[in-house]
């Protein structure tokens, strides 16, 4: 695509997600935010996987850090909203920082295995800490105070606010992830991806550049998380299991992985499936299964991939980054 | 003796199991020298490179890069330092075009790779020194063209780009030429011939096709399951007698076999 056609297409969506607190109903709003936040998470998994190469499994974990942070900053410190999301990214990015020191050393399924560990051990402190986390009850209560900065006081109780608060961080997100692919770090990030031992003889220091790219993308997870306990006014233990840190991975892997648009297409299809289906029934993930059968299958880059080959013919050089 | 060697090499052990890949090895490279290295299928060679570049951990003994002992030290700071190769196998980032492949080394070694919100295509001094790698081994109209695309030659000529990029002091070429055609060889060869006298760069090529190895080099050291079996000038070890016994002859006297196996 063109820059100029790229351009206006962002600003086309942009457009139409302001104009979707307008529509009647709390429903579609209500939806936009769930896609937007699972966008931010699917966006930094990606360069995670995606750029970097490297598969977690333990990404739930940095998502209930980011839930956890802001729940405990929330009740227990101020109820600051945007103190509170930086607490949340921040929890998340100090574990990631742990437990990735010790992921990095290993790589491909090693490391994959060791992020479901640590996983797995962060659910089950979740669940256990009852004092500190609320344990199966999860952190209640979390209300949705106004932001306060300096003398504006801008209220975000009500839905249709908060959409605008998620809308301005999931554009932010866009945009940094955006700037990170384009970027002598992420050149890096790709080489890791290409041929690690290559990166290496390049002078590169491969753990120091995946524990950065891992830490980065747990910010993000950090960041989405946060924003669902504003959204649904609570932390569920949940957000820790394993189950849910695969929803990155079926999403990026829906819409398309070395894309910057396929995890949020991705986000997108996930959402509206799961919202929609599970209304009929509880079974929503045969169909989405499905789906993602079809696409694996049939199409190697995802939904977005497959868009691109179609309307482009083949991608230009250099954008397998 | 005008201060240590570029590569000091003392007492150099390494075993996969039973096989031992390199018997207590005493070597220096001199800077400017540049260094062949034969041998026959097993002898140790690509092991010899792998342990002197940090790609395998060494077992005993000790490596020193300039009086600096560099024998545990890993490869991104080795490569920092000076030190790299390029593989036998070629090496690089397949879907990365060759431009970026350069650029890799360059940025990393400039410190500027660290900047996540710098754009890429406003590095053009990095650029201007990946392209300038790119040129020296004749890739230059290649440059957008994504690794994997490349010709099996063409890649093995991104894979010494790559390695050149680094800007090295001293750099090992694992067989380079394998699998190249007649013109392909014969492009990398003058690279190297050209790059060995602007005196920037000491190759040391590990190399099997023996014209090679007797126009190119001022050195040459010839292992044999693990020892050096033979190390001088290029006369001297053609003229060797055990030389031509374990390695030369095998390959000069069957001549039947050789054009079979080209």
């Amino acid at each position: 695509m063109r820059p100029g056609v790229a351009a206006a297409a962002w600003l086309a969506l942009l457009a139409a997600l302001c104009a979707v607190p307008f529509l009647s109903g709390r429903f579609a709003p209500y939806l936009a935010m769930r896609v937007m936040m699972m966008g931010i998470f699917a966006l930094g998994y990606n360069l995670l996987l995606g750029q970097t190469g490297l598969l977690s499994f333990g990404h739930g974990a940095f998502y209930a850090a980011g839930a956890y942070g802001l729940g405990l900053f929330a009740l227990r410190v101020s109820p600051h909203p945007i103190l509170g999301l930086a607490a949340g990214v921040a929890a998340a990015a100090v574990l990631a920082l742990v437990v990735g020191a010790l992921c990095v050393r290993s790589s491909e399924v090693y490391f994959s295995m060791l992020t479901l560990a640590f996983g797995m051990m962060f659910f089950a402190l979740v669940w256990n800490a009852r004092e500190v986390t609320g344990g199966d009850d999860g952190l209640i209560g979390v209300v949705r105070a106004p932001v306060e900065l300096g003398l504006a006081r801008i209220p975000i109780e009500r839905e249709s606010q908060f959409y605008f608060l998620v809308l301005l961080l999931f554009a932010l997100s866009i945009w940094v992830a955006h700037r990170i692919r384009l970027s002598p770090f992420g050149l890096v990030l790709a080489g890791l991806r290409e041929n690690a031992t290559r990166t290496a003889f390049a002078g590169v220091p491969v753990r120091r550049y995946r524990l950065a790219a891992f830490v980065v993308s747990a910010a993000f997870a950090g960041l989405a998380g946060a924003l669902e306990v504003l959204l649904e006014s609570g932390a569920r233990p949940f957000m820790a299991h394993w189950t849910h840190s695969a929803e990155p991975i079926l999403v990026s892997l829906f819409g398309g992985l070395e894309t910057l648009t396929g995890p949020l297409v991705g986000s997108l299809f996930f959402i509206a499936m799961r919202e929609v289906i599970q209304r009929y029934t509880e079974h929503w993930m045969l169909a989405f299964g499905l789906l993602l059968l079809v696409v694996i299958m049939g199409f190697r880059g995802g939904v977005v991939g497959a868009l691109g080959a179609l309307l482009g013919g083949r991608r230009p050089a250099g954008e397998g980054r | 003796m005008t201060g240590p060697a570029l590569l000091e090499v003392r007492g150099l052990q390494h075993a996969f199991g039973s096989v031992v890949t390199a018997k207590d090895l005493h070597l220096d490279f001199q800077d400017g020298v540049l260094t062949s290295i034969i041998g026959p299928n097993g002898a140790g060679k690509s092991t010899l490179v792998n342990l002197l570049t940090g790609h395998l951990p060494v077992q005993a003994g000790r490596v020193a890069f300039r009086g600096r002992d560099v024998t545990r030290m890993p490869v991104h700071d080795r490569v920092r330092l000076g030190i790299c190769r390029s593989f036998q196998i070629v090496n690089v980032f397949p879907r990365l075009t060759a431009l970026e492949n350069v650029l890799v080394p360059v940025l990393a070694l400039s410190g500027r790779a660290r900047r996540p919100f710098a754009r890429l295509s406003r590095e053009a001094e990095a650029r201007r020194a990946a392209e300038a790698a790119l040129e020296a081994v004749g890739l230059g109209p290649a440059r957008e063209v994504p690794a994997l695309a490349l010709s099996h030659g063409d890649k093995h000529l991104l894979e010494v780009a790559v390695a050149l990029a680094a800007r090295p002091a001293l750099l090992f070429l694992d067989e380079p030429t394998a699998g190249m055609n007649p013109v392909e060889r014969a492009r990398l060869l003058e690279s190297i011939r050209r790059l060995a006298g602007e005196g920037r760069t000491t190759f040391v090529v590990v190399e099997h096709d023996m014209d090679v190895v007797f126009s190119l080099s001022a050195r040459v050291l010839v292992l044999h399951r693990g020892e050096v079996l033979c190390d001088g000038a290029p006369a001297a070890v053609r003229a060797d007698a055990r030389v031509r016994e374990v390695y030369l002859g095998q390959e000069v006297v069957p001549a039947p076999e050789k054009a079979a196996a080209t």
